[in-house]
């Protein structure tokens, strides 16, 4: 099978000077215009379908791709792109490098000099239940009621508590994952916010609250990192957990207006 | 000098995850769902990507779930 197809990781601003580990594993660049293109040179054959389906392939291939990527950043700002996108020719490379020229310049503007990290925050609902006497004032005072009532009122008023507890829980949470998503945004450029995963797809027993990422200045970044270490330190007692990732390419800020 | 330390401090201390293990989901999050897509007669995509990736992310939960009732049973 003859590699004849342009696999393409990325588009930097800056010329890439290649890590010589990068550059021996068939990593190749491209010139057009003012933009630099990381590229490697594959089969039809490679990018399969049926290779898609097989995780081990998509884990390796997928982390190689970020790999390339991140390590471009070194270099200079990056437009990163979706993996498995390739190119027929150099010259159908070249064609949309010049057809989308304007919006990969106003890319490379918008993420110059930034970078992407991702924060989740989970909520462990057995410890915020532990904590909800001391959060709600609903909560504390429905318990002062009821230890003041007779065992009859009591009984009820008991089972009110059981509902009021998780309405008040899910305003707590909902409150945090604001507050958390305000402060983060304040140091930030730009955010987005993507859907909230369940428990089968995060891969933890704790519940997600927050699943945003945030494009960050890197002169913020080591501010964006302190301010992330003291929510995990201030609000863990309460069942709060902190979990921030980075710094990404800016995968989720790009945006190429198709023609 | 008392700068460099608090900057040493942070990196031994915070909860950031700066390493190269980050989750195989949270990496396709990305790598199939965001950066540059074009569809366009001067580029193959891969037929149905969209849809291997949503496959990608069931299997990926079931795997997980799976590993968990496992630890659970222990």
């Amino acid at each position: 099978m003859i590699n004849n197809l342009l696999y393409v990781y990325c588009i930097s601003n800056n010329p890439l000077l290649l890590p010589s580990k990068l550059a021996s594993s068939g990593l190749k660049s491209l010139v057009f215009n003012d933009f630099n293109v990381l590229y490697k040179l594959v089969s039809e054959s490679d990018y399969s379908e049926t290779n898609f389906l097989d995780i081990k392939w998509l884990e390796t291939n997928s982390r190689e791709h970020m790999r390339v990527i991140t390590a471009a950043m070194e270099f200079g700002a990056v437009v990163p792109f979706k993996f498995g996108t390739i190119f027929n020719t150099k010259i159908s490379l070249k064609k949309f490098t010049t057809d989308y020229s304007d919006s990969l310049i106003e890319n490379f503007k918008y993420v110059k000099e930034k970078q992407e990290w991702a924060v989740k925050i989970y909520c462990d609902r057995k410890v915020l239940l532990g904590c909800m006497g001391k959060l709600s004032v609903e909560i504390e005072n429905l318990e002062k009621t009821i230890a003041a009532s007779s065992p009859g009122k009591a009984y009820l008023l008991r089972s009110k508590k059981t509902g009021l507890l998780e309405n008040e829980m899910d305003k707590l949470c909902s409150e945090y994952g604001q507050k958390y998503y305000n402060e983060f945004s304040r140091m930030s450029t730009s955010a987005n916010i993507a859907n909230l995963l369940m428990k089968e797809s995060s891969g933890r027993k704790d519940t997600m609250i927050l699943n945003a990422t945030f494009l960050v200045s890197k002169k913020n970044s080591d501010d964006f990192i302190k301010k992330a270490n003291n929510f995990a330190k201030e609000d863990a007692h309460i069942g709060f957990c902190v979990e921030a990732t980075g710094p990404w390419p800016p995968f989720n800020f790009i945006s190429i207006k198709e023609k | 000098m008392e700068k460099n330390n608090e900057k040493i401090d942070m990196q031994h201390n915070d909860i950031i995850n700066r390493s190269k293990d980050f989750t195989l989901l949270e990496m396709l999050d990305r790598v199939l769902n965001k950066g540059v897509i074009i569809a366009g007669d001067v580029v193959i995509s891969v037929a149905d990507i969209d849809l291997v990736y949503l496959g990608v992310k069931l299997m990926l939960s079931s795997v997980e779930t799976m590993e968990q009732l496992k630890e659970n049973k222990q």
